[in-house]
């Protein structure tokens, strides 16, 4: 019997490339990832992003195999992000796959960046089917588990929400490093008076574009006028969001009938947004399930763990249709190692390999 | 590995053209390369056109445009995917050191 299944896996979807290797248990063995940083006030396009990952793929795919001290031939498949994300930037991992799959001789699995997000969150947590919300700089989806596939109960219909937060740092010219959300949050924290925003819920639905235009139009007057600080306004913005999505999840579990809530996504690792989040669960009896940096940031370890779920399930992608595309939802993907753990064939997913 | 640009003016559906060849001296390196950029379509085949082929170790490319700036561009973003399959050929093949 052959020893644990592993997989390396290729997440470029934005402006963070990463490569990452795991067993089939979930064990991490090494996930290293660079982040496309731009000055202040500036966000990331296309073509500058992808130089950046064109830059620094072959040396993330050495140290990946480095840490992880295993060779080409120990490698079971070879993931990567087919989309939704930056065209441009989800070419760079498609290419380097293709080569190294047949270079190394190994099978391709093309994986949903939303999914990835997912499993990498639930075998993180241990949270076995929760209600997730999946918020970052370009996805912000309420999203649960039913029949094989994970269903969009809510998002937004315009913006992300992530990416209405770094815009609005692209507004007070807050530094990118490590990231304009996290320099929002820590901002944020002195934050004394709040300031009325829009509050934008449709249904099961949110929208932020409009949230962004008005702060955006007010934010240089009322401080101008010394009616409230940059601090002030993130605290009010983050306040505003941040409702509105535990509003649009907290509805979500009703219909589901379900307790916890998994966030996941860039956004996920806010710490206001999971303290509000936890207060919504303890009144309704639930737990929240969410992780640090490490795993809600884009990273190469949720791609290869979610492409060798798949694979032990016996799916793999043909090269000829190993490609990208700016447009995959979440719910167009068959969740075949979820539909096989319930149905009981398989007691879990096996220790030593299939 | 050389690669030659030329603007010919051999006759063509569409007025803009150029060719491209590179020699891998190598018929897997080249039917590899070959392989993994065939994957990717024009985005645009209403304007653009590429044809690829290989034979004895080189790739040969052959670009066709309605306008000058399409082709510029197509040929600009595929010598970019090509340097990154080459490099991961010569980075990451036989004889890789980590």
């Amino acid at each position: 019997m052959k020893k644990k299944m592993i997989a390396i896996g290729f997440e470029g979807s934005a402006n963070k490339i990463g490569i990452g290797v795991v067993t089939l248990d979930g064990t991490i063995l090494s996930n290293p990832r660079h982040t496309y940083i731009t000055p202040p006030g500036q966000g990331f396009l296309p073509r500058e992003t992808a130089q950046h990952h064109l830059q620094h793929v072959l040396p993330l795919v050495k140290s990946a195999l480095k840490t992880a001290e295993i060779t080409p031939d120990e490698i079971d498949c070879i993931c990567y992000t087919k989309g939704p994300g930056m065209g441009a930037p989800l070419q760079v991992s498609a290419i380097v796959v293709r080569v190294l799959s047949l270079l190394w001789k190994k099978p391709i699995v093309a994986v949903n960046h939303c999914v990835a997000h997912i499993e990498m969150g639930r075998i993180v947590t241990g949270a076995d089917d929760p209600v997730v919300l999946y918020v970052s700089g370009g996805n912000t989806q309420v999203i649960a588990y039913s029949e094989g596939r994970y269903r969009i109960f809510g998002e937004t219909i315009d913006i992300a929400v992530g990416n209405c937060l770094d815009r609005f740092a692209r507004v007070l010219t807050l530094s990118n490093d490590p990231s304009p959300g996290y320099n929002i949050e820590q901002l944020a924290k002195k934050g004394e008076k709040f300031i009325d925003l829009p509050y934008v819920v449709k249904g099961m639905d949110v929208s932020f574009s409009g949230i962004l235009s008005y702060i955006e139009a007010t934010a240089e007057e009322k401080l101008k006028n010394n009616e409230c600080t940059p601090a002030d306004l993130c605290y009010s913005l983050q306040e505003t969001l941040f409702a509105m999505l535990v509003e649009i999840t907290e509805r979500a579990m009703a219909h589901c009938d379900s307790k916890d809530v998994l966030i996941v996504g860039g956004v996920g690792c806010n710490e206001r947004l999971q303290e509000m989040m936890r207060i919504m669960c303890s009144e309704r009896g639930g737990r929240l399930f969410a992780t640090d940096d490490r795993y809600c940031i884009d990273n190469g370890a949720m791609i290869a763990y979610t492409g060798l779920l798949a694979f032990a399930h016996g799916y793999s992608t043909p090269l000829e249709e190993s490609t990208f595309t700016q447009r995959f939802r979440t719910d167009e993907v068959h969740a075949i190692w979820r539909e096989k753990q319930e149905s009981g064939d398989l007691s879990g997913l096996p220790d030593g390999g299939i | 590995m050389a690669a030659i640009a030329d603007l010919s003016d051999a006759p063509n559906q569409w007025e803009f053209s150029c060719d491209l060849e590179v020699d891998f001296e190598s018929e897997e390196n080249a039917s590899i390369v070959y392989a993994a950029l065939g994957v990717d379509k024009e985005l645009q085949p209403d304007k653009v056109k590429r044809q690829m082929s290989i034979s004895d170790g080189k790739l040969s490319v052959h670009f066709e445009a309605v306008e000058a700036r399409f082709l510029r561009a197509s040929f600009s973003a595929f010598v970019d995917v090509l340097t990154l399959a080459s490099k991961t050929i010569e980075e990451l093949g036989p004889g890789m050191v980590l």
